[in-house]
């Protein structure tokens, strides 16, 4: 199921780094930002070059960031400081400038640790964990034109809203676009797997913007022309597994490889990495606080509390894709010391239960180490839902007639 | 069985029983007589782990008997768990909040506030007869319990699985989402899956990043705070005035300048007025929320503060420090070495950062008191920038005289754990004073391991 | 229905102990059980040599074998391969119908399963990666007190105290261990201590499934009367007598799965 326009992207991927040393030759800044409120199109309205800086998979690096911020961080935030340490990542190297936000507290103090021990130009937007209370989204506002004017001072020009305007709409259209291919991935027949798209959409955090909705628009025509309307539906002996829980950037694709070694179809997920953040993104008025405030009354991650378990518009959304691409069991990823998500593990599972719905947690770091004991928790689910829809099917291959 | 068990010694009781009385919040007191009758006859029976000779409280077959306030603060400890039976008893409404938070709007709410040390100390109390290990191993067997119902890498779990399995009443989950915790505002959440649906709940929002610099941070959490006496007041049923929290804060201010007091006035001693554990438990009382109640950590306080000026002026040293002791400066949240055990060692502790930078906040009293409250709190040296922190804690270290500094932090405190480096970078290239950080392990019990690096430390001081 | 002449395989390759079970027909027929060597392969084969060498047969003579256990990604000789977890529950289903919740301690792993009145799995948690309560971590504490294996349970039931461990990280706890001793703890109190604190642990891992009666215990832990008792009392509950070596119940129950391929693919009716 080869679809052209990926080969391209690859392509264009591996030609990236080099392409953004030249622009910063030519007087260009790039903006490394982390954190899921991180209103990008400010960024790139403001004429800087936005690159997300989410590295995993690297055990190496993890024990660097440890000697820096403690083995006793998320493992993703000691990657990350661990990259900054080793400085050899070609993306971060070409950072100029970082954004990062206080979505989650342990991203916080990544940009702490790494001001201190890096000496890097970090602007920091902070974020209410009472989100969705007015007095929180006013203090939202102010917070976001502070960012605003943290980054205009570096950008030696102020925000012009025309700019804005356009930035806005061109990162519609991206989100537009992807949500239009997700829906292939999952479908019956699909020519595109889970896989290729999520790594579609991580190339995004890297491309150009505009190169980057053409080609999305490209994928989308092959698509179209392959497979027509895309239907959502199960092909014979699938076990269609949702993803949810920490994210899992790029570098990092071990559970990935073990579902699929196992027999296992990923069709959706809910990661911070990988779709939720294009779902619902509502940008109502042209200004920061407009904006930054779109990305905060998206679904929210979870490191934002909801007091209210029956008004958790989370887990309303997680129910929503799982009955949105017919998901028959969700594995929940976990990152060690990954608190918004380790907390929320044995609740959600409770709450899904109630509608059917099996989850493993699986819970892990970036070692190889662990491979095997992952691969038997993945398989011993993915066999159990087999088992589940053949006996339902009645026409059980490991439980006696 | 057959365990030795400390027993306070006749010799001292005519002392004792000159100092003063505790004075409660309800107005009732205790005579030294009645504390005395409490520590001597029933407090070992109830509970013998307190007065077991363990090698967790050092071996110890003698404590500073000749320092009233030793007693007073054991007997408030050893009494809690029953006052606080009493309190509810009486209709008192109790709320959960964090460690290292001031608890002037509470206090105007007419609400008990406890820290989650509190109420595991609630909740120890509730059963009589344990040794030690007893005490231990009931403690561990409701941790891992709560481990599983909300993460295996919580830090601490809030007494989240005694107020869901009813055995605590507390009535509202309310804490500030301060810094120095990274797992509190998900603690707080964890309690909307829990059986108990009657027990209201409410992060007050914390603003991060330079946020005494920014009056929009002021006004948010100022709001914060509003909203939290809102919920707190729908407890009780009564109504909070802003002139309410004025005299909650004034009260509190008078706490924090007494402890404060009371710390220099130790620090001002050439030999150590007392041993670490006593000096902890007295000044943490500046904060007046440390027993359950305002007034009787008042009464308490006031008189130590006499006490100990008493032992500097005739240079008294502590019961169980050992001469030129190494003085020790602790940082870190919610835990703290094994006192006696260092002592025992050569070292004792000075200071420690938690507790002692809310302590150290006074609130201005002219003008709105939420914005004034809110505008102390946002500055909170403890949740200042790295290098804010770490310039303010080695003021500390210098006012303290200390040689040795240990940053400690629990097993699962990431946001602690995270920049526990660069502060004790900061505090060594300033000072030259030797640094060493130290993890917890789960469960948080002191065990050999630890106390075997902190011994190493103290030697190479 | 007559079943006569036909022989079904299970093989169990744990990080401890490599077990095989023969099936003859509906019954067990069989059994080996051996230490686990560094080649995985060899193990299995060595476990189902010692069955076919006590049942009389060859290799060639068995209709079916399913390897499972973490041997079972490097099992030539294996027809197919299924988690233990699936086959735990399908063994103790084989022995008794009534169960419906199976605790597992193995060399390195512990689970809590579920499973229904078929021997389905409805739901399942293991232990982290942390070793706590698993064969390996007794192994750890047995060499500490210098004690065999399987004795560890009968000391700890000898206890007077329970000493209660800090840590159940089988690195510090062992050190802690070392240092209890030190301090003058009785032995038998600190391995009572270690039982509880493990039991403790499983009690938490049932916290996210939940127990439902019968109960049965499998893996070679079970054969430690000391955590059985632990368990029994952490977890309030009775735990079913086994008929056989608990340590077999992967290994039988990757028979039974191989029975019920066997009848599938239409090589056995």
């Amino acid at each position: 199921m080869s679809v052209k326009t990926l080969d391209v992207i690859r392509k264009r991927l591996e030609e990236r780094p080099d392409e953004l040393r030249r622009a910063r030759e030519n007087g260009l800044k790039v903006v490394g930002w982390v954190g899921y409120n991180v209103p990008e199109e400010i960024i790139h309205a403001l004429g800087f070059i936005p690159v997300r800086i989410a590295v995993g998979g690297d055990d190496r690096l993890v024990e660097i960031g440890a000697r820096y911020a403690s083995s006793k961080t998320c493992v993703f935030i000691r990657e990350i400081v661990g990259a900054f340490a080793e400085n050899k990542d070609p993306y971060i190297q070409q950072t100029d400038i970082l954004a990062f936000d206080a979505t989650c507290l342990q991203n916080y103090r990544a940009a702490e640790v790494i001001e201190y021990f890096f000496k890097k130009d970090v602007v920091v937007l902070a974020v209410p964990r009472n989100f969705h209370l007015d007095e929180a989204k006013e203090y939202f506002a102010h917070e976001a034109n502070e960012f605003t004017r943290l980054l205009e001072e570096r950008a030696g020009a102020p925000l012009d809203s025309a700019r804005l305007a356009e930035s806005v709409a061109l990162y519609n259209d991206i989100r537009k676009t992807l949500k239009s291919i997700y829906t292939f991935q999952a479908s019956k027949n699909n020519v595109i797997s889970w896989e290729e798209v999520y790594d579609l959409i991580q190339a995004g955090e890297l491309l150009d913007k505009r190169e980057y909705l053409s080609l999305l628009t490209q994928t989308l025509d092959e698509l179209k022309e392959r497979q027509h309307y895309p239907v959502i539906a199960s092909d014979d002996g699938d076990s269609r597994i949702f993803l949810s829980g920490s994210l899992i950037p790029r570098g990092d694709r071990k559970l990935i490889s073990i579902i699929k070694s196992v027999g296992g179809r990923i069709v959706g997920d809910d990661l911070w990495s990988g779709i939720l953040p294009h779902l619902d993104l509502d940008i109502k008025e042209i200004s920061p606080a407009g904006v930054a405030l779109g990305y905060l009354n998206r679904t929210p991650h979870a490191a934002l509390p909801y007091l209210d378990l029956e008004s958790d518009r989370r887990l309303k959304k997680l129910q929503e894709c799982l009955s949105q691409f017919k998901a028959q069991g969700v594995i929940y990823h976990t990152l060690r010391y990954c608190d918004p998500f380790t907390f929320k593990a044995k609740e959600t599972k409770n709450v899904l239960a109630k509608s059917g719905i099996p989850l493993l947690e699986i819970h892990t770091e970036y070692a190889g180490s662990d491979y095997e004991a992952m691969k038997t928790r993945v398989e011993a689910f993915v066999e159990m839902i087999k088992i589940k829809s053949e006996i339902a099917e009645e026409q059980s291959v490991l439980v006696d007639a | 069985m057959g365990k030795q068990l400390f027993r306070y010694s006749e010799a001292n009781k005519e002392k004792f029983l000159e100092s003063d009385n505790i004075t409660f919040n309800d107005g009732s007191t205790v005579s030294p007589e009645e504390i005395w009758h409490y520590l001597t006859e029933e407090a070992p029976v109830k509970y013998p782990s307190a007065f077991e000779v363990n090698l967790y409280q050092g071996n110890r077959g003698s404590r500073d008997e000749t320092l009233p306030t030793s007693l007073k603060t054991r007997y408030l400890g050893l009494t809690f768990s029953a006052r606080m039976e009493k309190a509810k008893d009486n209709g008192k409404s109790i709320a959960f909040i964090q460690g290292g938070q001031a608890v002037d709007p509470y206090t105007a709410a007419d609400t008990i506030a406890l820290r989650p040390g509190l109420v595991n100390q609630w909740n120890n109390g509730l059963e009589y007869g344990n040794d030690i290990n007893k005490e231990n191993l009931r403690r561990k067997k409701s941790k891992e319990k709560a481990f599983h119902d909300m993460s295996f890498e919580a830090c601490q779990t809030g007494g989240y699985e005694h107020v869901q399995a009813g055995d605590l009443r507390i009535d509202v989950i309310a804490p500030y989402t301060v810094l120095r915790c990274s797992d509190i505002s998900y603690g707080v959440e964890a309690h909307r899956h829990g059986p108990k649906k009657n027990v209201k709940l409410l992060n007050v929002d914390y603003p991060l990043r330079y946020q005494a610099d920014k009056p929009w941070a002021i006004e948010y959490f100022a709001q914060n705070l509003r909203r939290l006496v809102n919920t707190l007041d729908e407890v009780t049923g009564r109504k909070t005035s802003e002139d309410d929290l004025l005299k909650a804060i004034k009260l509190h201010n008078t706490g924090r300048r007494l402890g404060t007091e009371l710390a220099e006035l130790w620090w001002s001693a050439d030999v150590p007025p007392t041993n670490s554990d006593d000096r902890a438990s007295m000044v943490s009382l500046g904060n007046l929320e440390v027993h359950g109640d305002v007034q009787a950590s008042l009464s308490v306080l006031k008189e130590a503060k006499k006490f100990i000026a008493e032992r500097v002026k005739n240079g008294v040293k502590g019961h169980a420090v050992a001469d030129n002791p190494k003085r020790l400066f602790i940082l870190g949240s919610c835990v703290g070495i094994n006192g006696s055990r260092s002592e025992d060692a050569g070292a004792i502790v000075v200071g420690r950062d938690d507790q002692w930078s809310h302590c150290s906040s006074l609130v201005e009293e002219e003008g709105d008191p939420y914005y004034n409250l809110a505008k102390a709190t946002l500055e909170y040296p403890y949740e200042q920038s790295i290098e804010k922190r770490a310039q303010w804690t080695i003021e500390q270290i210098k006012k303290s005289r200390a040689d040795g500094v240990i940053f400690i932090h629990n097993w699962g405190c990431n946001t602690q754990a995270a920049i526990s480096r660069p502060i004790v970078d900061i505090i060594k290239r300033e000072t030259g004073i030797p640094t060493y950080i130290h993890e917890r392990d789960l469960h948080g019990l002191r065990d050999e391991q630890e106390q075997n690096r902190v011994n190493a430390f103290v030697e190479m001081l | 229905m007559s079943l006569s002449g036909n022989y079904f395989a299970g093989v169990d390759v744990g990080s401890l102990a490599a077990k095989s079970v023969i099936l003859k027909d509906g019954d067990i027929f069989a059994t080996g059980l051996v230490p686990s060597g560094v080649n995985s392969v060899e193990s299995g084969l060595n476990a189902l040599n010692i069955a076919l060498e006590s049942a009389g047969l060859k290799q060639e003579e068995l209709t079916y074998i399913v390897g499972t256990g973490y041997g079972r990604v490097s099992a030539p000789y294996a027809n197919k391969a299924v988690t233990e977890i699936t086959c735990h529950a399908k063994g103790a289903n084989y022995l008794h119908p009534t169960v419906r919740t199976i605790i597992d301690m193995g060399g390195q792993d512990c689970k809590a399963i579920r499973i229904d009145q078929d021997g389905a799995v409805v739901d399942f948690a293991m232990n982290d990666k942390c070793a706590a309560g698993t064969g390996r971590f007794l192994e750890v504490m047995a060499g500490v007190f210098k004690v065999e294996l399987k004795d560890l349970g009968a000391i700890a039931l000898s206890a007077t105290d329970t000493v209660p461990m800090s840590s159940t990280c089988t690195v510090f706890a062992e050190s802690e261990t070392i240092s209890l001793v030190a301090r003058g703890e009785k032995p038998e109190n600190i391995l009572n201590g270690i039982h509880h604190s493990i039991a403790n642990r499983i009690a938490g891992l049932f916290s996210r499934v939940g127990i439902e009666s019968d109960v049965f215990f499998s893996g070679g832990v079970a054969k430690n009367s000391g955590m059985k008792n632990a368990i029994e009392q952490a977890l309030k509950v009775t735990i079913v007598k086994p008929e056989i070596d608990p340590q077999l119940i992967g290994a039988l129950g990757a028979a039974v799965i191989a029975r019920n391929f066997a009848k599938k693919e239409g090589l056995w009716a």
